[in-house]
């Protein structure tokens, strides 16, 4: 994610580097570069102007501390307001829970179900999951299939048209049985009324601890509207990257998580099961700016 | 005559615009350059204002990046049958459901249609594109899960000749262009298959990734037209933009919704309008 930040920033910090007094110039060249790199990785382009703008403000008003040079002074700043940015990572708490995906279509919702599945399995949890699905096709047969692999139960039925009597009737069985519930639903988003009103409606009757909203890393300018929606509907308390395995940058997810105030919780970077990984924000963007 | 200065601000305003809209960074200042060049020392008529000039010299280049659009109607007639098209993209862009769709919108124009079952790996993908084509009426091949793509859709082609159908609709897995053995897979449906069109589907909604894997499965096996689809998600999305920039190629059929009728055939000007206003 943002990976090419690394370069362009390095570029534009060495211009700060050895002077003594902060150089107006240097600073505002960059704040552009910074501003081009968010932009090409997708960041929302207000959350861009204002995060460059506060950088900008803070590198000209602040004093650097005693003994710290401009380039470290600016570099600390521009670090601050990126992992301001990011958020906290999501929290995962290896205890008995429900968690229900939201997101867009084809944004990768059932597929990191089975990952999800398989990390709480891995814990030494007792793991289900429920396919509230009941409108694309083969919907059913996919989660199905990829619960099978890892031996955790699916519960669903492939001609109900009710996604609220599939959990009705799933999740009091399952909670008698298992220990993390994980419940994946059908694509929507922002603009179809009727279909958020259906998650409205799984979250009430399912009261799960968790709403996560599963992001394209390639996702563009729509991230912050969407993640406004369904953070408005049901609550996000966290984000979910898919497809880093990509060459998108993951911006759109950033913004996401900006929009809904939450952290991302998982990274997934692979079509199997076992392709997913925790996020760790400190280390990434060190690893970003060379720190 | 205009001066630089003039156009600064009006120019600024449509490059956030257009950055707003999804158009990738790289193709938006590849187009305010241009309109830059363009503007400067260009006369100005008395009274017209200058964000007029701006906007319909955007509009005008918009138009001339998303091309025409293509007639696959008029295509088909055209060509030898079966007219053979093979649909790409990367995972989860709507490949599967756009060829349902396709298949409802030839349906419907009187052409006869079989579909071959080409992803035959994600989980649930054959069951997905069996009950779409069952739905219409369309006539599916399909072998096991795990079975070579490429034996799928040859047979496809084979039962769509014996049958005199008119035009064949290729499925396939989505797969990134950075993964060097599926794409080498996908040119090896393309060598065996011999696809007249190759359609590459990607989404509306996508960022800046849009351009680099245009350019990644164009390079690797080629693009001959475009669906954008999830244009109902954001009606402005500029990734038709992008895309189009980045490969040159017409663009077939916008993707509006899940329903079999969601599909329209693309005009440049209605792109444009969205995103820009319409015409006053
Ligand atoms: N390469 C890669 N592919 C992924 C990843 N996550 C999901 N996918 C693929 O993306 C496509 C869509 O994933 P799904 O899990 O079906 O998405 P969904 O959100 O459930 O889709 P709908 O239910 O139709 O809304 C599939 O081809 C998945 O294999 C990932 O991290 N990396
Ligand atoms: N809103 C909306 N959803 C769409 C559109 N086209 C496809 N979808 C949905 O997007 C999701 C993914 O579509 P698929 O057709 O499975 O995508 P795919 O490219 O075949 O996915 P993979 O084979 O897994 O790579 C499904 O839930 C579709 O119903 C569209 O134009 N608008
Ligand atoms: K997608
Ligand atoms: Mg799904
Ligand atoms: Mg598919």
């Amino acid at each position: 994610m943002l990976d090419n930040l690394g370069t362009s920033l390095k570029d534009a910090v060495k211009k700060l580097a050895g002077k003594t007094v902060i150089d107006r110039a240097a600073v505002e060249e960059l704040v552009r570069d910074l501003q081009r790199a968010l932009l090409s990785a997708d960041v929302n382009v207000k959350l861009v102007m204002h995060l460059s703008q506060t950088i900008k403000q803070r590198a000209l008003d602040e004093e650097p501390p005693k003994g710290m040079g401009v380039r470290e002074h600016v570099l600390r700043i521009v670090y601050q307001e990126l992992v301001r940015m990011m958020g906290s990572p999501g929290e995962v708490a290896l205890e008995p829970q429900t968690i229900l995906m939201a997101g867009l279509q084809g944004s990768g919702k059932t597929t990191t179900t089975a990952k999800l599945a398989r990390y709480f399995q891995r814990k030494g949890l007792r793991v289900g999951v429920i396919c509230a699905d009941t409108f694309r096709p083969g919907a059913y047969d996919q989660l199905k299939t990829l619960c099978d692999r890892i031996s955790v139960p699916c519960f669903g039925d492939p001609k109900e048209p009710d996604a609220l009597k599939i959990v009705r009737e799933g999740l009091p069985k399952y909670r008698k049985l298992y220990e993390v519930i994980i419940i994946d639903t059908q694509g929507r988003h922002a603009l179809e009324e009727n279909l958020i009103e259906e998650i409205v409606n799984i979250n009430e009757i399912s009261h799960a601890e968790h709403r996560w909203l599963v992001i394209d890393a390639a996702l563009g300018q729509q991230a912050s509207e969407q993640a406004r929606r369904f953070h408005e509907a049901i609550g996000i308390d966290g984000v979910l990257v898919t497809k880093m395995d990509g060459t998108a940058k993951g911006g759109g997810a950033l913004s996401a998580v900006a929009e809904t105030q939450s952290g991302i919780v998982f990274i997934g970077s692979g079509e199997t099961i076992d392709d997913l990984e925790r996020f760790d924000p400190d280390g990434f963007i060190s690893r970003l700016l060379g720190m | 005559l205009l001066q630089e200065k003039d156009v600064e601000e009006p120019l600024f305003e449509l490059e956030m615009v257009l950055l707003e809209n999804d158009v990738a960074l790289p193709v938006t200042d590849e187009i305010i350059a241009r309109m830059r060049r363009d503007l400067v020392g260009r006369h100005r008529k008395i009274g017209a204002s200058v964000d007029d000039l701006v906007v319909s010299t955007l509009r005008s280049a918009l138009c001339g990046v998303l091309g025409e659009g293509l007639d696959l109607s008029r295509y088909i007639r055209e060509h030898e049958r079966p007219v053979k098209i093979l649909f790409t993209g990367v995972n989860g862009t709507g490949k599967t459901t756009t060829v349902a769709k396709v298949g409802q919108y030839l349906q419907t124009n009187g052409f006869t249609v079989v579909i071959g079952a080409g992803d035959t790996f994600r989980a649930g993908a054959i069951e997905q594109i069996r009950t779409h084509a069952d739905r219409l009426g369309i006539k599916t091949i399909q072998h096991q899960a795990g079975a070579d793509p490429s034996a799928v859709l040859f047979d496809a082609v084979q039962y769509a000749k014996a049958h005199d159908i008119d035009v064949v609709l290729a499925d396939t897995a989505g797969r990134f262009h950075n993964r060097a053995n599926l794409m080498n897979q996908l040119d090896k449906i393309r060598r065996v298959m011999k696809p007249d069109l190759v359609v590459y589907v990607d989404e509306a909604v996508a960022g800046n990734d849009a351009v680099i894997r245009a350019d990644e499965f164009n390079k690797a096996v080629g693009t001959d037209a475009v669906v954008l689809t999830k244009a109902d998600m954001d009606p402005k999305g500029g990734a038709a933009i992008s895309v189009a920039h980045t490969v040159g190629k017409p663009i077939l059929f916008l993707g509006t919704g899940q329903g079999y009728d969601d599909i329209v055939p693309f005009e440049p000007r209605a792109v444009v309008n969205e995103l820009l206003g319409d015409e006053s």
